[in-house]
């Protein structure tokens, strides 16, 4: 049973891609958190293989939240996914300079968060 | 970051997605699992919900009636502070009515949704593990409510469906 | 609300569920929307802040249309979203067309979305699509001199890592107007650190802007958290250091070097001054609705051990032997009594809020459709203190809200059909609240046209509501606003109509265990006044009993009781009246309206005189069983909402009593349109 923390305040966002994911060829269990307060409450608590975020959320933005796990001990090894709909390439290289492991833009086909995902997860579970 | 293409068969939209997201989600079956099923009594014959819908099994206590409901309403109870509404299973399958023994048990289930119901049935009998493929469609004749038949030793179970069992016509 | 939809057989769950969603969004844009034009009219500094959120609202409804494969919606939101990015990284002016056209592209979405599921509405709706996004496009063009180029900012690499462009752009403008960058440290444990961010977050806004919040691992120990929150103020970190009293916060500057690049005291600040006082905000803890509820529960639980006790007591008082114990049980009894109220009284307060909340959303909107309907309207809200528990407040909104733009956007007539009239050209809408007893009351009034009552009787005689040779009184007539598919005026506009008439604002009122009424005066104005609890809680009931079964009356709704000889009951036609101090008091026999048997004719019966609003009524029952403290709990089951019935409760045993809807049986009679009285 792989764990994903999925961090995104839109609800219906929230749904679909725990949607999306629940159909990994893996067993997963999904937690979710409507916020990036709650991401950094739920992080000390449960441990996690996978983190799905959204970059642009009103209490901390996604890129503080990679900064967050990428620069701490405890959580640097969880691979890291930015899901956003910013276009911005100034964003997407931060993030991934920040250590993030993928950022995928909005739109892109639920297959291919799907692939990225069992991908990231593979390699954590050989490492 | 290397992407690969969609596979045709594995790959809804998000459109169907967002479709599904917001239907209910059901378990999943996993056909090499044994469903556990809990065994009651109606008018002599075997009854069964599965196991995981059911809350609680409580003893008959003081039901009180609620006015504009249909007679198979029988009330609500009141358990730990919740007031559950109760139904009664003889009179929602028309099986003949009969007045509520020592045996009688209020079976409190949960749907989909996490909503709760009792149902008021003769007696609670046992946990049934049952396999996949012992279960029959429903023939032709059975009562809207029975989902399917389950053959067990030598009888068979009326396996109900909770979702037409806990139906309330509302404008009776 | 105004999410129910007249239409739903043609609209599937799952739009519905989107059109809900977006029109949430989209009513949040307007609010954004007023807020610019006021901002602007006032010649103050536009909000970054509410820019910022104009454009996630644009974001979030292209991401939701784009899943649910709504193209026009998708496209235009896409060409908002273009517009506002350019506006909040000041590449576009608001003085420029831009804000009529984003004004305009919300007018747009309402209509789009009422269209949902409707293929050929769509298409008709989606008509001005085109050309409107053309013109976004163009402005966003004509505006764009080439990207902005990103100044070596003198602010800590470090701090920079993690900032979004649109924060580096906030950090950019700042530092042009020679703001000061500091960084308010401070570290809470990690499992509550919500409340004091939030109480540090105020204080920092109210020195300034609030541009990132950056979180970092504790250097000491796993279960503490540190935030930074990256700020601009007009204060250097040292004068600001005495304005933050947050006790663990420390101010430090960001900046590369120490000294800004102009002089601080050159450029007002917004919020530099009228510091709320942070005494207030750090002796103030916000608590989650669900854990008063959560307390709520515990006193009811209490209140209804102490009603067990009671019970305890009557038993021992009726045997010789224990007699005196009883006596002394008593008076620990009473004592009890009084503190369990105190309690009660004291969680009761606690839910209370002000009404300001909602009437400040109102005046918004308000607001904001006077420039959309080109009306010119004074609000005038009085009583706004008043309170109410959290939860109806919450629920009012929709009502209200509805209620509200009904006035203004039917009732107000244009100024200069007004001024013909004889009016004043300025409209007014007042909103009163006030306490009555146990009940709150607010009241919508306006200096409009009044209800047509003729055309209102016309409608409903077409739509076979009322016979055409059927004498109705005047409020009778009047009433027929609340009936089902009958809309106040025959425009049924974007604002208001949606095929959603009064008939849901009583609905959700009769839900809440309130009522609603109208007044109106044709040619100088309606009143509408919403009724409501103050609190759905613990209250106290009148224990009756029909044909041996057991109904709580919330005492809140009940006038008098009364005993009453079947002699004095009088009948007219059809119905059952009192002479009540020389007024006629409609009679109902709680044992025909819920099929219980009934008792001899010869019986004295008891008449529970209740009333909710201006109406009022009696209930017949075979006998009182005097008052007890009741929880109102909901039925839990698949059972849609009975009518007559709030509820049920516990009382001392565990048989549940149910609970009377005293305000759906008092508006009964006017929704089945019985025969009016003689």
């Amino acid at each position: 049973m792989r764990r994903i923390l999925i961090v995104e305040d839109s609800p219906t966002m929230r749904a679909l891609l725990t949607s999306a994911l629940e159909e990994l060829g893996t067993p997963v269990k999904i937690t979710e958190a409507e916020s990036g307060f709650e991401a950094l409450r739920l992080l000390p608590r449960e441990s996690f293989d996978l983190i799905v975020t959204d970059i642009n959320m009103p209490d901390i933005n996604g890129l503080e939240l990679v900064s967050f796990v990428k620069s701490n001990a405890a959580y640097r090894s969880i691979p890291l996914v930015i899901v956003s709909t910013e276009r911005s390439e100034r964003d997407r290289d931060k993030g991934l300079g920040l250590g993030a492991d993928a950022y995928l833009v909005k739109p892109f086909e639920p297959e291919t968060l799907r692939q990225v995902a069992e991908d990231l997860l593979a390699a954590s579970r050989e490492g | 970051m290397s992407v690969r293409g969609p596979h045709a068969e594995r790959a809804p939209g998000w459109e169907s997605l967002a479709r599904a997201a917001l239907r209910p989600r059901r378990v999943a079956e996993d056909p090499g699992v044994l469903r556990r099923l809990l065994a009651f009594e109606l008018e002599g014959a075997p009854y069964a919900v599965p196991v995981e819908r059911v809350r609680e099994i409580v003893r008959l206590r003081p039901i009180t009636p609620i006015p504009r409901t249909p007679p198979d309403v029988r009330g609500v109870i009141s358990l730990r502070g919740e007031i559950v509404l109760v139904i009664d299973a003889r009179q929602r399958l028309q099986l003949p009515q009969a007045p509520p023994t020592r045996s009688s048990r209020i079976i409190v289930v949960q749907n989909d949704e996490g909503r709760v119901a009792g149902l008021l049935v003769d007696g609670v009998n046992a946990v049934l593990r049952v396999a996949e493929d012992a279960f029959r469609l429903t023939p032709p004749g059975e009562p809207g409510a029975v989902a399917a038949l389950c053959r067990c030793g030598d009888r068979f179970v009326s396996v109900l469906d909770l979702e037409r069992m806990l139906d309330v016509d509302p404008d009776v | 609300m105004a999410r129910r939809r007249s239409r739903s057989g043609r609209t599937s769950k799952t739009e519905q569920e989107f059109v809900s969603e977006a029109e949430e969004i989209i009513e949040r844009m307007r609010g954004g929307l007023a807020d610019l034009e006021d901002q602007r009219a006032a010649n103050d500094e536009v909000d970054p802040e509410v820019v910022n959120r104009l454009f996630r609202s644009a974001h979030s409804l292209k991401a939701l249309a784009g899943l649910f494969g709504l193209d026009p919606i998708r496209h235009l939101a896409h060409q908002l979203e273009e517009i506002l990015d350019a506006l909040r990284l000041g590449r576009v002016s608001l003085e420029s067309p831009a804000i009529s056209l984003i004004a305009e592209a919300v007018r747009v979405f309402a209509t789009l979305l009422e269209a949902v599921g409707d293929a050929e509405a769509i298409e008709v709706a989606a008509a001005p699509v085109a050309g409107l996004s053309e013109q976004i496009e163009a402005a966003v063009r004509a505006a764009r001199s080439g990207p902005e180029v990103v100044e070596a900012l003198d602010v800590d690499p470090e701090v920079l890592r993690t900032l979004t462009e649109y924060e580096e752009h906030r950090l950019q403008e700042s530092l042009r107007h020679g703001r000061h960058i500091v960084l308010v440290d401070a570290t809470f444990e990690i499992d509550s650190f919500e409340a004091g961010l939030t109480a540090l977050s105020a204080a920092v806004r109210s020195q300034g802007e609030l541009i990132s919040t950056l979180p970092a691992p504790d250097d000491g120990s796993d279960s503490r958290i540190r935030f930074s929150l990256l700020s601009a103020s007009s204060l250097a970190a040292d004068a600001l250091a005495g304005r933050i009293d947050v006790p663990g916060a420390s101010v430090r500057s960001a900046m590369r070097r120490a000294a800004p690049r102009a002089p601080a005291a050159a450029t007002p600040v917004e919020g530099a001054d009228g510091l709320p006082s942070l005494q207030s905000i750090s002796e103030t803890v916000r608590v989650d609705i669900r854990k008063l509820d959560e307390l709520m529960n515990l006193v009811g639980e209490l209140v209804i051990q102490r009603g067990a006790l009671g019970d305890l007591i009557t038993t021992l008082q009726s045997h010789h032997a224990t007699a005196w114990i009883a006596n002394d049980f008593t008076r620990v009894h009473k004592e009890l009594n009084r503190k369990l109220k105190d309690l009660q009284t004291a969680v009761i307060d606690v839910r209370m809020v002000p009404l300001h909340q909602i009437f400040e959303k109102v005046s918004r909107v308000v607001r904001g459709l006077r420039r959309e309907l080109g009306k010119d309207v004074r609000l005038e809200v009085r009583g706004a203190d008043t309170e109410l528990d959290k939860l109806l407040v919450e629920e009012l909104v929709d009502p209200l809200m509805h209620v509200v733009r009904n006035a203004l956007d039917h009732a107000i007539e244009a100024p200069a059909e007004r001024v013909a009239r004889g009016k004043p050209p300025q409209g007014r809408i007042g909103i009163d609240a006030f306490q009555r007893g146990n009940h709150v009351v607010i009241a919508v009034s306006d200096d409009g046209t009044g209800i047509d009552t003729q055309g209102l009787r016309a409608r409903a005689e077409a739509r076979g509501l009322v016979a055409a040779d059927e004498t109705l009184s005047e409020r009778d007539v009047l009433e027929l606003i609340f009936a089902p598919g009958i809309s106040t005026r025959l425009g049924v506009t974007d604002t208001s109509g949606r095929g959603v008439g009064m008939d849901v604002v009583r609905t959700n009122l009769t839900a809440l265990g309130g009522v609603v009424d109208v007044k109106s005066t044709p040619g100088s104005g309606t009143t509408i006044s919403m009724t409501l609890p103050i609190t759905l809680a613990i209250v106290q009931s009148l224990i009756v009993c029909v044909d041996e079964q057991r109904f709580a009356i919330p005492l809140g709704s009940v006038l008098e009781t009364l005993l009453v000889e079947p002699r004095e009951i009088q009948r007219s036609r059809d119905r059952e009246l009192l002479d009540l101090r020389g007024e006629a008091l409609p009679l109902r026999r709680l044992s025909a309206e819920f099929g219980l048997g009934t008792p001899p004719p010869e019986a004295k019966l008891f008449a529970v005189v209740v009333g909710i609003g201006d109406l009022h009524m009696g209930l017949l029952v075979d006998r009182l069983e005097g008052q007890q403290d009741t929880v109102i709990k909901p039925i839990q089951g698949p059972i849609a909402a009975i009518r007559g019935i709030a509820g049920a409760t516990e009382i001392g045993d565990r048989e549940p009593v149910l609970v009377l809807d005293v305000a759906a049986l008092v508006e009964d009679p006017q929704r089945r349109r019985e025969a009016p009285c003689p």
